[in-house]
């Protein structure tokens, strides 16, 4: 897949350079790479929000172009940065009421999903309060269960935690857990890391618009440990001289590793 | 609150000052800062951290007059901002969150003498204080860049320079890293590193790791003044960093997770000798 901002202009920028990339069923997949490494725009192709310049985006064997947008963007939820730039509804219930009332379901359905969503997003208490009362952490659920609601098979989340505190962001990345037991599918843009180490099952690095590997985080991160979590570059360091580190990824994992090799 | 004495401190009377301040967006039902006391010291660099919602944003738009507080008062140097901002902005430069908002002119050196063409500064002047202001941030090379075509990290130079152009007694960054990458968020703390001492800056972030070397550390939550410690006692009070919802970025966590000190530990390879040292010696 290819993608070509303002094409045959003198602003040409090609953000992506023939990436073939699959999600699988039921992953977090991590989405990282630097700064303008194409990040963003990979994955609002995913709802065909930017139509590829080249290649095709398939969807459980389909075409996404050959399926009608609603149901492509009910199919393939996608929350952009800063999400909450967009609530506008005066409670957090009717906002997040709002799309699935566009998929024409009973009032009753809509209330249970609503319902459903805050709840799995430990937001039930914000229903009647007014969006923009709202800490920016709540907000933030506020706009994911927004897109939630709708019922996606896939949810695309574009920095879900910048700009969060850290006790907020692991909140969400508790979220994010849920969701994967749920049997919802996450594809998760975040350039920080360290969070990325502790959810995703596999990682794609994106640079300069290629994919520049794709595997389980351990793969990626240690084949380049100089650009890794805090983790992988504390094991890597240690791993010449002390092979039985292994190669631990999530915090958890490398502590315990790394007390072995202290004899703690 | 929290308080201490101990740490670095610098003499002097404080360039800034808040008296029991406290402030009310309006409609709201409860302050957004209640009764907060502190002052800075001329090259002080002090921290400011705490939830979302904590009054961290309040505080700042209250020092540059952005806002007007309810009870209690404001003076940097002299001046209190919500009757005198326009001074009050000569003497404090302001550097935010998204590097893409700061930037307006079509070459870099352009934006960086943006400031100082809105002060009438003779040219000659101007130029000199431009180049020295690019060499600052490390951007020598990049004059006729455009700033568009630059990454995060760059463009906060870019706005960062922009500031130090202007040479303000007072610096108010407010969460400047949080929208970059690793490597931007090195270059820019790199640069602020220098600029320990020449400058006073209040520093808000969320990454506590980036105020480790700060002379003191601010803590704000529910829009109260929790804590004025130095980061040595933040990073070693479980209660105090639980509270307010604070915590250690990875390195920190796996050093106290493996009971090793935390203070001087701070890079994963200074984490790694660390370790390898204490394993080496118990093999021997």
């Amino acid at each position: 897949m290819r993608h070509v901002y303002a094409q045959n202009t003198p602003f040409e920028v090609e953000a992506l350079k023939g990436v073939s990339l699959a999600v699988e069923p039921d992953e977090v997949l991590g989405i990282v790479g630097g700064t303008g490494s194409g990040k963003s725009t990979l994955v609002q192709h995913l709802n065909l929000l930017l139509e590829p310049t080249g290649g095709h985006v398939l969807v459980d064997g389909a075409d996404a172009r050959t399926l009608a947008k609603n149901e492509l963007r009910r199919r393939v939820g996608l929350v952009f940065q800063f999400p909450e730039a967009a609530l506008f509804a005066p409670t957090v219930e009717e906002d997040v009421a709002f799309a699935p009332r566009q998929l024409g379901l009973g009032e009753a359905e809509v209330r249970g999903r609503v319902r459903e969503t805050l709840a799995l997003l430990g937001a039930a208490h914000l229903a009647e309060r007014s969006p923009h009362a709202l800490s920016g952490g709540e907000k933030r659920r506020a706009a994911i269960a927004g897109v939630l609601a709708m019922g996606p098979e896939v949810l695309v989340l574009d920095e879900p935690t910048a700009g969060l505190d850290p006790a907020t962001r692991e909140d969400l990345l508790d979220v994010v857990r849920g969701l994967k037991v749920s049997g919802t599918t996450v594809v998760m843009v975040s350039h920080d890391l360290d969070e990325i180490a502790e959810v995703a099952d596999r990682v794609c690095l994106l640079d300069a618009g290629e994919v520049r590997a794709l595997g389980t985080p351990s793969e990626v991160f240690y084949a380049s440990p100089a650009a890794a979590p805090a983790t992988v570059r504390v094991a890597s360091l240690l791993r010449s001289s002390h092979p039985e580190v292994g190669r631990p990824v999530r915090l958890d994992e490398t502590l315990a590793a790394l007390k072995v090799l202290l004899g703690a | 609150m929290k308080n201490s004495d101990e740490g670095a401190r610098r003499s002097g009377p404080p360039i800034v000052f808040c008296e029991s301040l406290t402030y009310s967006y309006p409609a709201s039902t409860r302050p957004a800062l209640t009764d907060v006391t502190f002052g800075l010291r001329a090259g002080e660099y002090v921290g400011v951290v705490g939830p979302n919602g904590g009054g961290k944003s309040t505080l700042v738009r209250l020092l540059n007059g952005l806002l007007r507080a309810d009870s209690g008062s404001v003076r940097v140097g002299s001046l209190d901002p919500a009757t005198e901002p326009y001074l009050v902005r000569r003497r404090v430069g302001m550097l935010f969150q998204n590097p893409d908002n700061g930037l307006v002119a079509p070459f870099v050196e352009d934006d960086v003498a943006f400031g100082l063409e809105n002060l009438g500064i003779e040219r000659e002047e101007m130029r000199e204080r431009v180049r020295e202001a690019i060499l600052a941030v490390g951007l020598q090379g990049y004059e006729r860049r455009e700033p568009h075509t630059l990454s995060g990290g760059e463009k906060q130079r870019v706005a960062l320079a922009g500031l130090i152009a202007l040479d303000p007694e007072i610096l108010l960054l407010d969460e400047p890293t949080s929208m970059l990458d690793a490597s931007g968020r090195r270059e820019v703390m790199e640069r602020l590193e220098n600029l320990r001492g020449e400058r006073t800056v209040l520093h808000v972030t969320h990454h506590i790791e980036e105020l480790l070397d700060a002379d003191r550390i601010l803590v704000l939550n529910a829009g109260r003044l929790a804590a004025d410690v130095s980061p040595e006692q933040l990073l070693s009070d479980a209660s105090l960093l639980r509270e307010n919802r604070l915590t250690l970025p990875p390195v920190l966590r796996l050093a106290a997770g493996l009971g090793l000190g935390t203070a001087k530990l701070r890079t994963p390879e200074e984490l790694a000798r660390e370790i390898g040292e204490k394993s080496g010696a118990r093999a021997r």
